[in-house]
């Protein structure tokens, strides 16, 4: 009895016995293995596939028939074996084909020999593609293990993991690098039954022989045991027991690296997913002109398009990516089918593209910030020396934005409708000056690619402000032209005020203050909603709370005051008064006083 | 070196040109051309003959159109394209001229060794 398997042969209808489907399959899959693409094998392969169908459909005398091994035996025999199929090139090709060469050494192909392993089979492998006896390749193996320090180890198990084994008699057959012909795999699984029924019957005898010798060591140590026997049984019981190391290793390493493979495949895979949104979610902003998301485009003073960015940041970022998708999924699945060489430098090539086209945009951007120049415009104005200067800045809801925030560029339409770009990047800088006018400088600050570029930028700031009696009134926004681009455009309001004179800056000046006086800057964030009186380079605050800041000390003593408390040293002597309370030592005696009470320590007991 | 491997250059090398000149009249499928073939003894498996068919097709000398078969599936029946014409002609000076050449030769030959 034989189980029948239905084909389709070119359009046409089959009952086949298994064991003549199998020889027929590997019969077209050799003559298949014959050809190249370039000589048209699919277009071979349906003619053929045509003819036998025919010639079956010939030996067919009803529905019911089955096709057998017979008649596929005969069907071979009129159709020659794969070896028939190969045309001499050499005679009918117009031009050599550098083909030919590959085909007569038939390419090899790395794989785990598990017939001759000892562990994992990765050493006979190796040696069958190297062409090398596999003991040499162990030596090394054993020698680079030691002296690697155990890293040679780790890579013999990547080889494992990675290396798909030999398991079909084409891949036994590319793994030797013998040609991959029907005599030769007919060869091949001869040698197969061969070696496994050889196996089997040494298992077989190896079990019976080392239960047997097992009992007879125990009943009897004294007996004499067959040296050879033994030395078998050595060898036989070490491949077993490597065997099964090998495999619970083998399987743990499997769990581990599927493992990793699935975490290589979730990271590839989430990274490229937030990769496509960003590059939907930035790339359309482009074409559908959201208000506001266009910021990006503004920002982009070097003028390449944020469509081409974001797509270099995506070919950029996303192709290691997905090869780390790829290698998560090789890692899965052993024989995963390569995606091609084409394919692999074509992605390198677009992944380089992006780097380098990246880097240019980078560099084009950066060259935008050559240049830094300022536009200064000065305005004297005259005040009364008894008077008192108020500086507020002119709040202004106009853009709906009173919260300040360094380098806040923002995008808006002014009264006429116009794209501008607004910042809130001003400074005030106080300074004391002798003449009787105080003069107050705005200097306008924008980057550019070169100076020119730069200085109409600035000039392209537009700031107001305005000196109403003794008060000054500043805006605290710049605004300019969208085309003008974000550039880093910058304020700064430099007040000269007169020596003498009492100012006051109001409350909202706080934060375009600079956070401490220096050398050249008078006023600071904490003078504000003060009046200070404008000296010689400092000011003096009329009604800030007095500041403590004592500290005076040398090596060994010292007094410090501040709002901290009080702290003094005498040698090895010392005192501290905080919120905390007070703890004083010396070296014979310490005190301390706390919440917790009065504590005195005494060396002297 | 081995008899076989001489032989089998030997009538591959025309076959190419015997494909062609079964084809020069009529057209005929694969079956036929091979039955041909087969009975000149210049073929003796048949695999041989399609890797032939599609290199001639893709060379231009050859076209095919289906025709449906009543016992198996569709056949493809093969017809020479005027490019075929002309290269069949060329071979057939070429093949006489080989012919007359190889003759001479031979016949030469075994004149000496008489």
């Amino acid at each position: 009895m034989n189980k029948t398997v239905n084909i389709n042969l070119a359009g046409i209808f089959f009952h086949i016995d298994e064991d003549a489907y199998q020889k027929l399959q590997r019969y077209l899959e050799a003559i298949k293995r014959s050809f190249t693409d370039s000589q048209g094998r699919s277009e071979i392969i349906s003619d053929i596939e045509a003819r036998i169908a025919e010639l079956f459909s010939e030996r067919v005398k009803h529905d019911k028939q089955v096709i057998g091994a017979k008649e596929v035996d005969e069907v071979i025999s009129i159709m020659g074996q794969p070896e028939d199929y190969l045309v001499d090139d050499e005679i009918f090709e117009d031009e050599p084909q550098p083909a030919q060469k590959r085909k007569s050494s038939p390419s090899k192909k790395l794989f785990r020999d598990t017939d001759n392993s000892y562990i994992g089979g990765v050493a006979s492998g190796l040696g069958h593609y190297l062409g090398i006896d596999a003991v040499w390749i162990r030596l090394i193996w054993l020698l680079l293990a030691i002296g690697s320090g155990g890293t040679f180890i780790f890579i013999y198990i990547l080889f494992w993991v990675l290396v798909p084994e030999a398991v079909t008699t084409a891949d036994k057959l590319t793994m030797t690098g013998e040609p991959v012909n029907i005599s030769n795999i007919e060869k091949k699984i001869k040698d197969g039954f061969d070696s496994v029924s050889e196996t089997v019957s040494d298992v077989a005898k190896n079990v019976s022989d080392s239960v047997s010798g097992a009992a007879k060591n125990v009943s009897n140590a004294a007996k004499k045991v067959d040296i050879k026997k033994q030395g078998n049984n050595i060898k036989s019981s070490s491949r077993t027991f490597f065997d099964a190391i090998g495999d619970i290793i083998m399987f743990f390493f499997t769990v581990f690296a599927k493992f990793v493979g699935i975490l290589l495949m979730i990271v590839g895979a989430s990274a490229l997913i937030a990769l496509i949104i960003g590059l939907f979610s930035l790339g359309v902003t482009n074409f559908i002109h959201i208000p506001g998301l266009d910021l990006v485009d503004v920002v982009n003073a070097g003028n390449t398009p944020i469509w081409l960015v974001s797509l270099l940041a995506f070919f950029s970022i996303g192709i290691p990516f997905f090869f780390l998708f790829y290698l998560g999924l090789k890692i899965l699945v052993n024989n995963l089918k390569s995606i091609g060489n084409i394919a692999k430098f074509t992605l390198l090539g677009i992944w380089i593209l992006s780097i380098i086209g990246l880097i240019i945009v980078g560099v084009r951007q950066a060259s935008e910030h050559a240049f830094n120049e300022r536009v200064v415009e000065k305005q004297e104005f005259y005040i009364a020396p008894a008077d008192t200067l108020k500086i507020k800045m002119a709040h202004t809801d106009s853009f709906g934005n009173s919260y300040r925030n360094h380098n806040s560029f923002k995008f808006a339409r002014n009264e006429n409708g116009d794209r501008i770009i607004y910042s809130s990047d001003i400074e005030i800088v106080v300074k004391s000056t002798t003449d009787s006018l105080a003069t107050l400088s705005i200097e306008k600050y924008a980057d550019g690619r070169d100076y020119e570029k730069a200085i109409e930028r600035a000039k392209n700031i537009s700031y107001n402000y305005s000196i109403n009696g003794n008060e000054v009134s500043l805006d605290d926004y710049l605004t300019t032209e969208a085309k003008n681009k974000f550039s880093d455009q910058e304020v700064d309001i430099i007040l000269y005020l007169p020596e003498g004179i009492i100012a006051n800056f109001s409350n909202n000046t706080k934060s375009f203050l600079n956070y401490r006086t220096y050398d050249g800057n008078i006023v600071s964030t904490k003078h504000a909603n003060h009046y200070v009186k404008i000296k010689q380079d400092e000011v003096e605050c009329l009604d800030c709370p007095t500041e403590i800041d004592v500290d005076i000390h040398n090596d060994n003593n010292g007094i410090k005051i501040n709002d901290e408390g009080i702290e003094v040293k005498v040698d090895s002597s010392s005192l501290k008064i905080n919120r905390n309370g007070v703890k004083a030592g010396s070296p014979e005696v310490k005190v301390n006083i706390d919440k917790n009470g009065i504590q005195v320590k005494s060396d002297n007991t | 070196m081995k008899i076989e491997n001489t032989k089998a250059q030997m009538r591959k090398g025309v076959l190419e040109y015997c494909i062609l000149s079964v084809l020069k009249d009529d057209d005929a499928y694969v079956a036929e051309i091979l039955d041909t073939l087969k009975d000149a003894k210049l073929l003796v498996v048949e695999g041989t003959i399609y890797p032939l068919l599609t290199r001639l097709k893709n060379a231009g000398l050859l076209n095919y159109r289906w025709e449906e078969s009543t016992s198996g599936p569709p056949r493809k029946y093969y017809g020479l394209t005027e490019t075929g014409k002309l290269f069949l002609k060329e071979l057939n000076t070429t093949w006489s001229e080989l012919q007359n050449a190889v003759n001479l030769v031979t016949r030469k030959k075994s004149n000496k060794n008489e």
